[in-house]
């Protein structure tokens, strides 16, 4: 099967002017021709299939947004060559936006004054779709959520949930190919987090769309994708499945153990006399991650036991969370 | 098929602008307090004037002409320089550049519906009042036809001076000082504020070079002249004409170049 986004070589300069301090370094700003060249996106390649849910991850600035901006069209690539359904998208735009959803964070493009439907039916008529697809789209949206007491309520009296839940609704509306998501979970509560990510799953099922999903909540990760592309830096520092992903660190295992007394200074303590592996603590909780291709859980345990009372403890398999914390951090050997 | 997804926008905007009832009795209650200030100013410049006319107009078609001006003005501004400037500021921009509709386009017709009912709440009313107080100050014939036509033509200009100081804003990421500077100049070089006929002659003349002047002066002219000379409004309709091609032109290539900034600069 044919790949519905083929990303080559990307590469995506900014011109950013270096900035001076102070009002005399911005009276002299406004003649600068001082500018440096950012690297944003650094040569990154990708192939994605249809159908496919692709965990997009990276810290804060890695080049997530640029990517994806680039992807719907709004960036023109610096070099490199993008294909999204078969066209370039900056140069085909408004027939890309035909064939792609997105919703951008916690920015909407539901018309504020108006109630959820009016939206549906302006987004109806925009797109061009015919009045059968759209009445088994909402009859569809109507068995997977409860979206009847929001079709008649203003969007400005909605929610935050309501109004992603919305958003991603409006996404789907015109079955697009691809849908990016962009950090759609941001500030939702536990509930209506695992609400969306059953509808983006249902949708993802039913529809076959590619969704792209752009997030800091490993949540998401483990409940939709299959594979996840990390990069920081502009640099791609991962593209694989998930399993592979856990493979790759699964000599790591954390060790949880519960003393009397400050935790927090505890940890420091255990941190100076363990400094091969990360300590960390909560409330509860002293986490030490434990590589053991250096030294078994056990024989830590041993020499934990030797100097502290430990109450309890636990063993946990690596998290999503944590392996990704190390790429970032120490990125993929 | 095509003409449906912009008449959905026109209607959606109708159903936005009639949601708030409030600022619609602000905008009225405003207005009332602008004329009372034209009223009264104006009848000091003819009395300080001590003429019955002053530049060939009395004080009855100065005031009249204002009136439905300031009814015009409210029809045709559409704030959309403030409106692209908020939108490049808060990024929302990027969502209406995903549309599958041309973003020029996109912009106008979720405009359009506010004309519609500003037209049927503020011109058509004050229109009315006009005509009926002052008892055939305003010729009801075919001037009414070509009025009609002139001011089409007028929101199109109108719309493309505005589009074209907005793609300022993506340069500038500032509004407020643009949008001012824009809203002096078409007001007053259009003949909004005050008659053209009132101009000192060079400027006059300068005036009826540049393309403001077929946003309101133009119009209202034909309305209240009751029966032009064929030539002299094939003139005035064949300027009008001339700018709307022209400045449609212009905000387009300038709107595409802008553009083009942003996708390689990023926005």
């Amino acid at each position: 099967m044919s790949n519905i986004i083929e990303i080559k070589n990307v590469t995506k300069e900014f011109k950013v002017l270096n900035r001076r301090e102070g009002l005399r370094g911005s009276l002299k700003d406004l003649f600068s021709r001082d500018y440096r060249i950012v690297r944003a996106v650094d040569n990154i390649s990708m192939s994605i299939r249809q159908g496919e849910i692709i965990g997009y991850l990276g810290p804060n600035g890695a080049g997530k947004s640029t990517t994806i901006k680039m992807m719907t069209g709004i960036l023109e690539p610096t070099s490199g060559e993008i294909l999204v359904g078969g066209n370039v998208p900056y140069k085909d735009r408004t027939k890309n936006a035909q064939e792609i959803g997105v919703v951008f964070g916690q920015r909407s493009q539901l018309w504020w004054a108006l109630p959820l439907i009016e939206s549906f039916k302006i987004l109806k008529d925009i797109y061009g779709v015919s009045d059968e697809d759209y009445n088994s789209m909402i009859a569809l949206y109507k068995s997977l959520v409860d979206i009847e007491p929001l079709l008649h309520k203003p969007v400005r009296q909605m929610s935050l949930g309501q109004r992603t839940l919305s958003d991603i609704l409006a996404a789907f509306l015109h079955n697009p190919k691809i849908v990016f998501l962009d950090e759609p979970t941001i500030g939702l509560d536990v509930s209506m987090k695992s609400r969306i990510r059953t509808l983006i799953h249902e949708l993802n099922q039913v529809k076959n769309t590619t969704v792209i999903l752009t997030t800091h909540d490993m949540g998401d990760v483990d409940a939709l994708c299959q594979r996840i592309v990390i990069i920081d830096k502009g640099k791609m520092l991962y593209d694989n499945d998930m399993e592979h992903l856990k493979g790759f660190f699964g000599s790591y295992r954390t060790l949880k153990i519960r003393m009397n007394g400050d935790l927090k200074q505890l940890a420091g303590t255990i941190q100076r006399e363990l400094p091969d592996f990360s300590v960390s603590a909560d409330d509860e909780w002293i986490s030490i991650l434990v590589d053991e291709e250096r030294s078994k859980v056990m024989e830590v345990l041993n020499q934990l036991q030797r100097s502290y009372e430990i109450r309890d403890m636990q063993l946990e398999e690596i998290s999503t969370e944590e392996v990704i914390k190390k790429i970032y951090e120490e990125g993929v050997q | 098929m095509n003409l449906k997804k912009y008449i959905t926008l026109t209607r959606a905007g109708m159903i936005e602008s009639l949601q708030f009832r409030l600022g619609t009795l602000v905008i009225i209650a405003g207005n009332l307090l602008y004329l009372i200030v034209v009223y009264f100013l104006w009848k000091a410049i003819y009395a300080s004037a001590g003429t019955d006319t002053v530049n060939g107009m009395t004080f009855s078609d100065t005031l009249i002409y204002l009136v439905l001006a300031t009814a015009l003005f409210n029809f045709m501004e559409m704030y959309i320089v403030w409106e692209m400037g908020r939108s490049i500021q808060s990024g929302k921009i990027a969502l209406d550049l995903l549309k599958p509709m041309e973003y020029r386009r996109y912009m106008f017709w979720s405009y359009s519906g506010s004309f519609v009912t500003q037209f049927f709440f503020t011109f058509l009313p004050t229109f009315i009042v006009v005509a009926a107080v002052t008892q055939g100050a305003i010729h009801l014939g075919f001037n009414l036809l070509f009025f009609v036509i002139s001011v089409v033509m007028a929101v199109s200009i109108n719309y493309s001076i505005d589009f074209l100081v907005g793609t300022i804003c993506l340069y500038t990421e500032s509004i407020w000082g643009i949008n001012i500077m824009k809203q002096v100049i078409v007001t007053l070089l259009s003949g909004a504020t005050i008659p053209i006929a009132f101009f000192p002659e060079p400027l006059k003349t300068i005036v009826y070079f540049l393309p403001f002047q077929s946003i309101y002066n133009a119009p209202l002219s034909i309305l209240l002249e009751g029966h032009p000379q064929p030539l002299a409004l094939l003139a005035t309709l064949g300027l009008q004409l001339f700018w709307c091609i022209t400045m449609t032109i212009l905000s387009r290539l300038f709107w595409k170049a802008s553009l083009r900034q942003i996708t390689v600069n990023g926005g």
